[in-house]
């Protein structure tokens, strides 16, 4: 069997009273779609970014495709390009067009050259339409300045640009909580289109009720997990207990 | 083709292509083993007791000078600032036109560079403390009565309509609605006026007006770098510790910093201000004693030479095509090296971490060390003329950009340069995309206002350098033709008031 896409073992990181993540231990193989459930401050964030490599577990291992992250910047930045985050926020950059944000998919594969000319002219408009059809939106945007697009334009931009960046770890930090229950069931159903195997998919969600799609739930509080199972397995009991004392969901 | 955001801020480096050719040109032969014993002496400064008591002498005139030029330049820009809002007068008389005459004349003193008030002062009044402080506070006055005019005209002015309407005077109504929302924005750029005042009075040194300026100009004719040394890290960490007070006193009072000209909001802390202000009277006199200043001594001037009609034909013969576009070219070069070099040195050095604080080092040796002694020291290996002259103006202006630029680096979210890095995108494609994306208009909108602070600046190194009106001023002002002087002045005012109009628009498209 091929190494899991993501495994986490152990993985423990400091907090400043109790630890956000504590002993977790997780692993992901390609085709799986993981929801990550769990109160407010029970570590899902904390455990997307070190998943994402932006965050350094304070004892444990992370691997990703079977290989911890390089010390050497250049292989470190190889291994990165097979992640890819969607952002709570987005973090689309404002101030550049559509086509633009597409590109900064590609950026981690480009030279300086590419990077620099991308910014001057159209650069690879055909791979950039093809990412918007594939998401059901209009090429012409592609010209379009990123502050002049809709909410839900701007959610399906941010999946375009993954789309560009082809990485094979998809992590997702509440991408719907912010939407209206029409345009959330639609950027779920996106997700889950895009992330078959060989791909791999880890969501945060606040809402129990969109875990159709996904093949693993896993329930994170006080950052312990409390269950790993299928979601057709997974027991009222067990999410009371997840939730209990909190106002969410 | 559109050229986007974060490239715009690179645009100007293209100067140095030009400059990589003509550099080896340049070069005269000698001088290399001088500027070896210079960079080396920066790790040996003498500490000998003699000599740093002579610097630390020096240094308390140009600080003593600094502070007290600042305090009446904001005292004077203040009262300025009120005389010639539109707002006020049309408030208390119905009617604008006096605001607008005094703006008119306030554009004369602002536009001539706080050097040329010193020369010429030093030759009406003589070598007296005063000199230097005037020299400061007639420019400085005026920029900030212009400042000040500007807030207060841009203010909304609802509270105040509803004031006058339910019966208040208009004195009592223009203080109580246009005050507390006044103050924050003339404190913070109060604060920003004392660096700038550091910077003037140390350059007044040079030109022999006094202080520690003066002290490493002959520290550094006379070869003697470890006493040059001794000196500029002592300015260094006066310069370095009040920006850092200045910082803190902003961000305690929840003031916006400078860079963008952002809005200020509304302080919270007005009392502790006012106290500081009204601090600044007992200040002003303790320092003007220390100084020696006798105000009495400023009445005793020397009558100016009378103007000769016969000598307007030989002023006029200057070669003012040639002069005027060598001080235009030198502001560009020296804006495109400034405003262009601060944000490539940051991307070159984004992906080693040590590079940064030294980066930071050169910045500030950049903003403390006066233009024309980094011409005098570029002279010791480049032949003078505009391209020495502009690499001189362009490094001192590039600490100050630089420093801004870090600034808004700081205070402008990282989220965006962060997600690309964990995409596996390198160091400096991430700064260039993630971060100079959401700062480049501001930047550049500071970088037109810079550049046209750089064109009131070209006299001072065109006095060392060999190039432009400043050097025509020099050669006026040494043979006392004063017909020649007021037309370099006029012709000085006139370039700054169009440069500053240019920058104004360039500004307003931008931001």
């Amino acid at each position: 069997m091929d190494a899991p896409v993501l495994e986490l073992r152990g993985v423990s990181v400091k907090g400043r009273q109790q630890p956000r993540l504590d002993q977790v231990q997780l692993s992901l193989h390609a085709g799986e779609r993981l929801a990550l459930l769990g109160p407010s401050g029970a570590g899902k964030s904390t455990l997307l970014a070190v998943a994402n490599g932006l965050l350094q577990a304070d004892q444990g291992q992370v691997l990703w495709g079977g290989e911890a992250l390089s010390r050497r910047p250049r292989i470190k930045r190889r291994q990165q390009r097979q992640i890819g985050t969607l952002w709570q926020d987005l973090r689309l950059i404002e101030e550049l067009s559509v086509q633009q944000n597409l590109n900064c998919g590609r950026l981690a594969q480009w030279g300086w050259p590419k990077a620099l000319l991308n910014l001057l002219l159209p650069i690879e408009t055909e791979a950039c339409a093809a990412a918007l059809r594939q998401l059901d939106l209009d090429p012409a945007l592609l010209a379009q300045s990123v502050g002049q697009l809709s909410g839900g334009q701007r959610q399906r931009v941010a999946i375009a640009r993954l789309l560009r960046q082809d990485p094979l770890l998809w992590l997702a930090d509440e991408p719907l909580s912010s939407l209206d229950p029409r345009l959330a069931g639609e950027l779920l159903q996106l997700l889950l289109e895009q992330t078959a195997a060989p791909r791999a998919l880890v969501m945060s969600l606040h809402r129990p009720d969109l875990l159709a799609g996904f093949s693993r739930v896993v329930g994170l509080r006080e950052g312990r997990i409390l269950f790993d199972c299928a979601p057709e397995q997974l027991e009222p009991q067990a999410l009371q207990r997840l939730y209990a004392g909190s106002t969410t969901p | 083709m559109k050229i986007a955001p974060p490239l715009q801020v690179l645009i100007p480096a293209g100067v140095i292509l030009p400059l990589a050719l003509v550099l080896p040109g340049l070069c005269h032969g000698g001088g290399w083993e001088l500027i070896g014993a210079f960079a080396e002496a920066a790790l040996h400064p003498s500490l000998d007791p003699v000599v740093v008591d002579s610097l630390l002498r020096g240094l308390g005139v140009t600080v003593g000078v600094a502070l007290l030029s600042w305090c009446l330049s904001l005292l004077l820009g203040l009262l300025l600032g009120l005389a010639s809002s539109r707002l006020i007068w049309s408030t208390l008389s119905g009617t604008a036109l006096p605001a607008e005459l005094l703006r008119r004349f306030l554009a004369i003193p602002r536009s001539i560079h706080e050097l040329i008030w010193g020369l010429l002062l030093l030759q009406v009044l003589g070598l007296q403390p005063a000199v230097a402080v005037l020299a400061i506070v007639i420019p400085y006055g005026a920029l900030v009565a212009r400042v000040i005019s500007d807030q207060l005209d841009a203010l909304p002015d609802q509270t105040l309509k509803a004031l006058l309407s339910a019966g208040s005077a208009g004195p009592a109504a223009l203080l109580t609605a246009m005050g507390p929302p006044l103050l924050p924005g003339v404190v913070s750029y109060g604060g920003y006026r004392l660096e700038c005042a550091l910077r003037s009075a140390t350059l007044l040194g040079v030109f022999g007006l006094g202080g520690l300026g003066n002290e490493l100009l002959l520290t550094l004719q006379s070869l003697e770098f470890r006493e040059l040394w001794s000196g500029l890290w002592l300015l260094l960490a006066v310069m370095l510790s009040l920006e850092s007070l200045i910082r803190a006193l902003r961000q305690r009072w929840g003031l916006a910093n400078r860079f963008g000209q952002a809005q200020p909001g509304v302080g919270r802390q007005g009392r502790e201000i006012l106290l500081l202000l009204g601090l600044l009277l007992p200040l002003m006199l303790a320092i003007s004693h220390s100084l020696g200043i006798e105000p009495a001594a400023l009445l005793h001037w020397q009558p100016l030479p009378p103007l000769h009609s016969q000598h307007w034909q030989e002023a006029l013969a200057l070669p003012w095509g040639r002069l005027i576009g060598n001080t235009l070219l030198l502001t560009v070069l020296s804006a495109c090296l400034a405003v262009g070099g601060a944000p490539l040195l940051l991307l070159l050095v984004a992906p080693w971490r040590l590079a940064q604080p030294l980066l930071r080092l050169l910045w500030a040796l950049g903003r403390l060390w006066p233009p024309p002694l980094t011409a005098l020291l570029l002279l010791f290996v480049f032949k003078p003329g505009i391209w020495t002259a502009a690499l001189a103006l362009g490094f001192h202006n590039l600490g100050i950009l630089g420093r801004l630029l870090l600034e808004g680096a700081e205070s402008c979210s990282g989220a965006a340069e962060d997600a690309l890095h964990g995409q596996g995108v390198g160091a400096r494609v991430a700064l260039l995309y993630g971060r100079f994306s959401a700062l480049a208009r501001s930047y550049l909108a500071y970088g037109a206002y810079r550049s046209d602070v750089i064109l009131r600046e070209t006299v001072v190194v065109g006095l060392m350098a060999g190039t432009g009106l400043g050097t025509q001023l020099q050669e006026s002002l040494s043979s006392f033709a004063w017909d020649q002087i007021a037309l370099l002045l006029v012709a000085y005012a006139a370039l700054t008031l169009v440069g500053e109009d240019l920058s104004d628009r360039a500004r307003r498209r931008l931001l």
